[in-house]
């Protein structure tokens, strides 16, 4: 038996390959998903074990405020004097009769312009551009003099990376211009004095680096007097904890606290690896969905060649073998398909991680050249994931092949025609309404995102559960223009489609999936859009809007620039909006911050309960109706705030109507109570009206001229502002369809082997059909047109769940300010043009071999 | 009726419908070298029903498949009325066999997926052509299937199902219909009914037919029956019986 079943796969090369190919696919797409992620965690944890290995103990500000989407928490600075007061402490070591403590502020936006006066580099895109402040013992810092440098001594000297000193052609001794987009100073000249290599790369992870002094990084920052973080190096015999210890006593403030080197390493590491399991996530569940499409593929080849094998089958019990001995075989068969193919998957997607690795390096993401990191991990999960998939999907098949019976060898082989029976209607029809009732529960009852998984899995398999049962009508009246217009081929193809519902269900099946999400993808994109568009018609109105060039609230440029818009003699209103992270209840969220007395200019608040906004007092908030009615708070009541500065009081002053659902905030202050809560002030929007009298052309002039100084400001009219603030998720949308175009990939494969395999089976059908004067381009496009029938099959099934998938999520979150329901019919028959063009395209070659196929020996095979 | 039709679709003058000159069929090379055809000249006349017999292995399969354009003769010619198959490229050889010639296999002749009256007009229906609505009825007439016509292959018998296939053959007026083994599958009385089929369509309709049998019974039903062996036409008997068939045949059994 075990020879016959590698006879078998050995026969059939081609097929298994195919069927494999789809299980390749995934497990690449798996194992190279996770040997990136291993390989960029590698890099990062080595390179802060290696940034903070001299440092024994850290103190900062123990104020720290939750960022809402779980980025970097805000924390105050601390006062320079610290830095003498830590020295002093017993137990810290000396250099060259100074105590090892230093004090360091949080790396800063400081952007290299080259000789031709372009920038190097993009804050918000690509690899970031930062500032550094000279640290000048070397235990402390990662950064390493290369000879013939020396350290900046004067405030208008720097060290750069040697990353951008290659890139940017400087050497040392250059004059240097650098952009600010924050504090007073937006563009200063250096004197290059050294150039630094980081530990033993040329760069921060393709970051560009320029190390200032600290007088200097102090004024940039506006932070003068101040530290963010002051590192320190314990005597050698004191321990990491000892050190730390003193510290804390010494400085007795609570308001100061006092880490380990351990501590801030594990900290940093952690971090990034909290941002590399939204990384990792998102290309798994890709992973996932390529798989779960193959598995469709792979339950469907082995479906027909046990159709097909059926007389084989049956001969071999009428021979004797037990039932028990064929099941064997076919699972036998799949295990050597599943093991075979996760053996490649994985060898394919080591290869993939190294192409992304590229591919990241391109976009400036340069990781150090270490090796790729493949744990034993990745191995055992690739081979079981596909190895399992490959199993589960050929044991229905095999048991219908284990219950052939043996007489069956002496019938013909009778394809399966048969459709719909009434426990098919029911269980695909309760396994599809449990989903959809999952689906619901998981995205309105807030239960959790994979509550809403399993119930999209569970929508997939019932609707491809109940597939055969509406596979033979809507086939039918898919392919009823196809006979209409397209004569016998049409016909032909029409009723080939619905010849073996089964087969064609579950073929259009794994389209349905990759078309499902596509339609899922691109209504939301869309309603997002049109949300974003509908709020700014609604609550948005200016002249002008400068934003920063990422335009959300982390990029944005100096509130010097507001006051020179504010002063030109074309412009009347204005105002600055700021955005920063402070937490209420103990969550983070983000508050905002615009000059009341002109804002209502700018921006409709909608119906205001309590005092008006434009009477906002410093130590007043206005909240939106929603938060309000969430937590009950009135005009009036007295909430309690953390900002970067400390604990705030601040009373309720007025209620608006429109928060976050219309695409405003909840929390707005004014400009006054910002600037005492935050250090840094960077606007990420100046709003302004023209004078009356003043042309548009004459004012965006005069704008554009005071904002030229600034590289990171924008300046836009309301209509350049939607259109960019609407096309902000196109790259993000754009990066999901090429991971989707994988699963559509792999439903195309899955055609071109059902084709294939339905061929093998009709070899004597054609044979007669080409006798009779069926033409090759005839039968040809026979193929194609039925590959076009089983893909539309597949795609309107596909469309139908995406869009209501579209709708389900959008209506969930109505409360993040997704207001609109969009389904762009345009779009949507691309998809639809796009599945029928993958369908010829990849009925090519069925359609080639069944066309080459002797006349002759085809009418006489067996 | 019967009498104007087939003064259409037969060539007046009394040429052949389909000739071999010198055509030798050649398998393999060397020592192995199998020569199913060897220099064989035969004509088959228009309006006439041919029967070609011969044991196992004589070559007469090869010749009807060379006769119809599906194989080719190594070496010599095939004629079929004026046009030099035997030269024809394959995509020419697709349109004569759409446009003239009619076939009938052993089994296996319909396509499971068209009911019978598509299976029937399948030719016209690949030359983008509908058919003659009074030569269809007459059709339909003569193969006694005007209550069958939307039913599938898988519901008929076997005898309605090759009734279907002659049917079809007919629907192009071809100047040739070859008839593989049509009667090998049915039981007597169903080939009787296929094979009586046969004969009127030739009497009454004025179609030329080529049929490869080895059965004595359905040759006797033929005009003329020519005798193959080892790649040579060995024979050939007008107004054939079946006893004077079977007789025939058991010279050349040994």
């Amino acid at each position: 038996m075990l020879r016959v079943t590698f006879k078998g796969l050995f026969a059939h090369k081609a097929r298994f390959f195919l069927t494999g190919l789809a299980v390749i696919i995934g497990i690449a797409f798996l194992a190279g998903s996770l040997v990136l992620t291993d390989t960029i965690k590698q890099t990062f944890d080595d390179l802060f074990s290696t940034v903070y290995k001299g440092t024994d103990v850290a103190v900062r500000s123990r104020n720290a405020i939750k960022q809402p989407f779980g980025g970097a928490d805000l924390r105050p600075s601390v006062p320079a004097s610290l830095v003498e007061k830590i020295g002093n402490v017993d137990g810290v070591d000396q250099e060259g009769g100074k105590p090892v403590a230093f004090g360091q502020l949080t790396e800063f936006s400081a952007q290299f312009v080259n000789k031709n006066g372009k920038s190097i580099g993009h804050p918000g895109r690509g690899a970031p551009t930062l500032g550094f402040i000279w640290n000048p013992f070397p235990r402390l810092s990662p950064w390493r003099l290369q000879p013939g440098g020396h350290p900046p001594e004067a405030n208008n000297q720097i060290v750069v990376d040697a990353g951008v000193a290659n890139t940017g052609n400087f050497k040392i001794g250059d004059r240097v211009s650098l952009t600010f987009n924050s504090g007073p100073v937006t563009r200063a000249t250096y004197k290059i004095v050294g150039i630094a290599k980081f530990g033993t790369a040329d760069s921060p992870g393709g970051a560009t680096a320029a190390i200032f002094t600290q007088a200097e990084a102090q004024r940039l920052n506006q932070k003068e007097g101040r530290f963010d973080i002051i590192t320190v190096a314990a005597k050698p015999g004191v321990s990491q904890e000892q050190l730390a210890r003193r510290v804390r006593t010494a400085l007795g403030n609570p308001a100061f606290q006092v880490i380990t080197g351990a501590q801030l390493t594990k900290e940093t590491q952690n971090q990034i690896e909290r941002g590399l399991s939204f990384f990792n996530t998102f290309l798994l569940v890709f992973a996932g969905v390529a798989l779960f499409v193959g598995s469709f593929i792979i339950f469907n080849t082995f479906s027909i060649i046990v159709a097909q094998r059926g007389r084989e089958l049956a001969l071999m019990r009428a021979i004797g073998a037990s039932s028990r001995q064929v099941l064997g075989s076919v699972i036998l068969e799949s295990l050597v398909v599943g093991l075979l193919a996760s053996a490649v998957g994985l060898g394919v997607g080591v290869v993939l991680a190294l192409g992304l690795k590229a591919l990241l390096a391109g976009f400036g993401v340069k990781l150090p050249a270490a090796s790729l990191v493949i744990r034993g991990r990745t191995v055992v999960v690739a081979m079981i994931v596909g190895t399992v998939v490959t199993l589960v999907a050929a044991v229905f098949p095999a048991r219908r092949a284990a219950r052939m019976p043996p007489i069956a060898a002496l019938r013909a082989v009778a394809s399966d025609t048969s459709g719909g029976s009434v426990i098919r209607i029911v269980i695909g029809s309760f396994v599809t309404l449990l989903g959809v009732a999952l689906l619901l529960t998981g995205l309105f009852a807030s239960a959790g995102i994979a509550l809403v998984g399993v119930g999209a899995v569970l929508v997939f398999l019932g609707v491809a559960f109940l597939g055969p049962v509406i596979a033979r009508p809507v086939s039918r009246i898919i392919g009823w223009p196809l006979s209409r217009y397209r004569g016998v081929s049409g016909n032909l193809a029409r009723a080939n489609a619905a010849r073996n519902p089964k087969r064609t269900a579950s073929t259009a099946a794994a389209l349905m999936i990759g078309v499902a999400l596509v339609a899922l993808i691109t209504v939301l994109a869309s309603s997002t859009r049109e949300s974003i568009g509908a709020a700014i018609d609604k609550s948005f109105r200016a002249d002008f809007i400068v934003s920063g060039q990422s335009g959300g609230p982390d990029q944005g440029f100096s509130p010097a620039l507001g006051k020179k818009i504010a002063a030109l003699p074309q412009v009347g209103a204005t105002t600055a909006l700021r955005a920063s992270q402070f937490e209420i209840k103990g969550s983070g969220q983000l508050l905002f911050a615009a000059d009341p007395k002109a804002v209502l200019k700018f921006i409709d608040f909608g119906a205001v309960k309590g005092h008006p906004i434009r009477e906002l007092g410093p130590h007043q908030i206005a909240i939106s109706k929603d938060v309000a009615n969430s937590h009950n708070w009135k005009v009036g009541t007295v909430l309690d705030a953390r900002v970067q500065t400390g604990r705030e009081k601040l009373q309720v002053g007025s209620i608006f109507e429109r928060g976050t659902q219309q695409g405003l905030g909840d929390y707005f202050v004014s400009l006054d109570a910002f600037e005492r809560f935050y250090e840094n002030q960077i606007d990420f929007n100046v709003f302004a009206n023209l004078k009356p009298g003043v042309s548009a052309e004459e004012g965006r002039r005069a704008i554009a001229r005071v904002a030229d100084a600034y590289p990171s400001a924008k300046v836009q009219d309301i209509a350049q502002y939607k259109v960019s603030q609407e096309s902000q998720i196109d790259t993000f949308v754009n990066l999901i369809y090429v991971m989707l175009a994988l699963a559509i990939l792999i439903a195309g494969i899955g055609i071109a082997n059902t084709l294939a395999l339905s061929i093998v089976e009709r070899t004597r059908e054609i044979g007669l059909l080409r006798a009779v004067g069926m033409s090759r381009p005839q039968l040809k496009s026979t193929i194609r047109w039925e590959a076009v029938i089983v893909a539309l099959l597949g795609t309107l099934l596909g469309l139908v769940i995406g869009l209501f998938f579209g709708w389900a999520v959008v209506k969930s979150l109505s409360s993040q300010g997704v207001s609109e329901f969009a389904a762009p019919g345009g779009q949507l028959f691309v998809i639809v043009l796009i599945a029928a063009l993958l369908a010829i395209l990849f009925a090519y070659f069925p359609a080639r071999r069944a066309a080459k196929l002797d006349v002759l020996s085809a009418i006489s095979t067996e | 009726m019967s009498a104007a039709t087939p003064a259409a679709s037969a060539p007046l003058t009394k040429t052949a419908a389909a000739r071999a000159i010198e055509a030798s069929k050649i398998y393999g090379q060397g020592e192995a070298e199998v020569r199913a055809l060897d220099a064989i000249t035969v004509e088959f006349e228009a309006s006439r029903f041919t029967a070609i017999m011969g044991p196992s292995g004589s070559g007469k399969s090869t010749l009807l498949h060379c006769l119809a354009g599906l194989d080719r003769v190594t070496s010599g010619q095939i004629f079929l009325g004026d046009v030099e198959i035997s030269a024809a490229s394959e995509k020419q050889l697709t349109l004569i066999r759409r446009d003239r010639i009619g076939f009938v296999f052993q089994a296996f002749n319909l396509i499971p997926t068209l009911n019978a009256e598509e299976n029937m007009t399948l030719p016209l229906a690949l030359a983008g052509r509908k058919p003659d609505p009074a030569w269809f009825q007459q059709i339909v007439g003569t193969v006694g299937l005007a209550d069958r016509l939307k039913h599938r292959p898988s519901e008929l018998s076997g005898g309605q199902q090759q009734r279907v296939a002659v049917a079809r053959a007919l629907i192009s007026r071809p100047d040739l219909i070859f008839a593989d083994e049509p009667t090998g599958n049915l039981d007597s009385r169903s080939s009787g009914e296929v094979l009586s089929f046969m004969r009127d369509a030739v009497d009454h309709l004025g179609q030329t037919i080529v049929m490869v049998t080895h059965d004595p019974t359905a040759a006797s039903h033929a005009d003329r029956v020519v005798f193959l062996a080892d790649g040579k036409i060995v024979d050939e008997m007008s107004s054939p019986t079946a006893d004077g068939v079977l007789d025939r045949m058991k010279h050349f059994g040994e």
